[in-house]
């Protein structure tokens, strides 16, 4: 099960990676190539839009102005108002039991065989797949919603907890254990946790971003939010409006994630 | 830092056999080991590679246990490591995510300590090992060198009975290895502490123990025991220090 572990963890953080805005890196060099490839994409767009019918691809000015007559009318807040109210709780709580089982089957050879064929099982199902179980066992409804977020985060955290905690080195707890550390809980509190917290932090980031993406996917069976008026506008061929909520849910990841990689580096200044 | 009880620190090695099995078969990594150490007293154990220095230190420090004999320490027998050891590895092992201060507080956290005297605890630790102002520096950030001094204050915070140290020196280069040398004996004059000391370097076995165990290899045991009669501190370029040595090599090589 190793090696699965370490391919999955490696997977998850590769596909998640350059996703990071040069924002809070104090490179001017990257923030201006930043600034500066995001105006060439904008003016790429804008020109291509110059030949397209609006329900094909709509420029960026006409975008722009529904952006701001979606924000005007109180729709935009009131949609990720809803969506935040499954994400947060989604989020939270499979990140949670992810990093929680994670650790436990980690660190547990006895836990970690009983689990393994049962992880492989489940592992491949994706939460979209779910969504039935969703519906009958919460609702149509935000925890309905949560659920299938929580599953999705669930799976990113555990691989990459997994995958930290087996590299904890036995040196440092044999140390541990000289300086009177004992039992596993106290190992766990006071070496596992800390040393494999690189790995748990690469998780949670990448699992908020999933997290976001999975809003969508989450709101199709008809839970209010950001996805639920995605889904609507691209049914009514309003593109203008789907880009409107698309760039939501990216200022939202960009939020999100910028603040979580400043608090990273601050928990992560000792490497 | 005075010791309470100076006998609570004697080790006693009785037949201890350890087996591993290699890639290759079973590999007798050591075989009937005995000997003791005093309470107070400086231990070397010297030998070739591979002759179950490493070993021995693990199944002294409970990190280990042996195939068969028994170690214990002040009557106690070992069997898991615990705090009357402190422990202390050539590659440091220390708390990434701690600073110097944090690393070397470790232990006096598990022990509940209040805070104020866990303070003075670790400041005067800090003094004895020479690092002040280094505090709140993380390892990353410090020399091999200095690793190592915080890897011995952070193993005598709790007040061991024994100091196991497994070639603390080997991976520093060699002004820094004499000052450490120097350093740890005035440590050791001054604390009273039981040291059992790896190392493969015969000059450093030579200028620390107060005796010197030589191991034999294939399989791992002790070849002889060599006391060390020589007043500290003690300088290569005697005549009695080269005799000693020469004498330690003969066994290594014999
Ligand atoms: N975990 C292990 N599994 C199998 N064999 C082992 C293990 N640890 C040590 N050995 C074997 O036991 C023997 C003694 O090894 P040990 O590391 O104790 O020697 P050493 O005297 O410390 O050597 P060195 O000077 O190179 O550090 C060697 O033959 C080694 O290969
Ligand atoms: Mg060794």
């Amino acid at each position: 099960m190793a090696t699965d572990v370490r391919q999955e963890v490696e997977r998850s953080e590769s596909g998640e990676q350059g996703v990071g805005f040069p924002l809070t890196d104090i490179d001017l060099r990257r923030l201006l190539f930043g600034i500066g490839g995001i105006a060439a994409f904008v003016g790429l767009w804008w020109v291509v839009s110059l030949f397209q019918p609006a329900y094909i691809l709509p420029s960026p000015v006409v975008v722009a102005e529904t952006f701001a007559a979606e924000a005007a009318s109180g729709e935009m807040t009131t949609a990720l108002g809803q969506s935040v109210r499954h994400w947060l709780p989604g989020a939270v709580i499979g990140t949670g039991l992810g990093i929680a089982v994670g650790i436990a089957l980690a660190w547990s050879p006895l836990v970690d065989d009983i689990s393994s064929p049962v992880v492989r099982v489940l592992r491949p199902v994706p939460p979209l797949a779910l969504i039935g179980f969703a519906i009958a066992w919460f609702g149509i409804n935000h925890a309905g919603a949560a659920f299938i977020i929580a599953v999705g985060a669930f799976w990113i955290n555990f691989y990459a907890t997994y995958g930290g905690v087996e590299g904890v080195s036995e040196e440092l707890l044999d140390v541990a254990r000289s300086l009177g550390v004992q039992g596993d809980l106290q190992q766990i509190r006071s070496v596992v946790v800390p040393a494999a917290s690189p790995e748990i932090m690469t998780g949670i980031r990448t699992g908020i971003g999933r997290s976001w993406m999975l809003v969508v996917a989450a709101e199709i069976f008809g839970v209010p939010g950001i996805g639920r008026e995605i889904l609507r506008a691209s049914n009514n061929l309003q593109v203008d409006v789907v880009i409107t909520y698309i760039l939501v849910l990216s200022i939202m990841f960009l939020i999100v994630d910028t603040a979580f990689r400043a608090a990273q580096r601050r928990v992560l200044a000792w490497r | 830092m005075a010791i309470d009880d100076p006998d609570a620190s004697r080790v006693r090695v009785d037949n201890v056999g350890k087996q591993y099995t290699g890639s290759q078969g079973p590999v007798q990594a050591l075989e009937d080991v005995s000997f003791e150490v005093e309470p107070g007293e400086f231990v070397c154990l010297v030998g070739p590679s591979g002759s179950g220095k490493t070993t021995l230190f693990r199944v002294v420090a409970g990190l280990e246990s042996p195939t068969s004999g028994t170690v214990s320490l002040n009557g106690t027998p070992v069997t898991e490591p615990n705090a009357d050891m402190g422990i202390v590895f050539q590659e440091y092992h220390l708390f990434p995510w701690r600073t110097v201060h944090g690393n070397i507080a470790f232990g006096l956290e598990q022990a509940a300590m209040p805070a104020d005297e866990r303070e003075r605890r670790v400041q005067h630790l800090v003094d004895l090992v020479g690092l002040d102002g280094f505090e709140e520096s993380y390892p990353k950030d410090l020399s091999g060198g200095m690793k190592q001094r915080v890897g011995l204050a952070r193993a005598l915070a709790v007040d061991p009975a024994l100091l196991l140290m497994d070639e603390p020196f080997g991976a520093v280069d060699a002004q820094t290895k004499e000052m450490l040398q120097t350093e740890l004996l005035e440590i050791w004059e001054q604390t009273g502490k039981t040291v059992l000391f790896v190392t493969h370097d015969i000059e450093e076995a030579v200028k620390l123990a107060d005796r010197v165990v030589v191991m034999a290899k294939d399989p791992g045991r002790i070849r002889d025991v060599v006391e060390i009669d020589l007043p500290r501190p003690r300088s290569r370029t005697d005549e009695a220090f080269g005799e000693y040595y020469e004498r330690v090599l003969e066994l290594v090589r014999a």
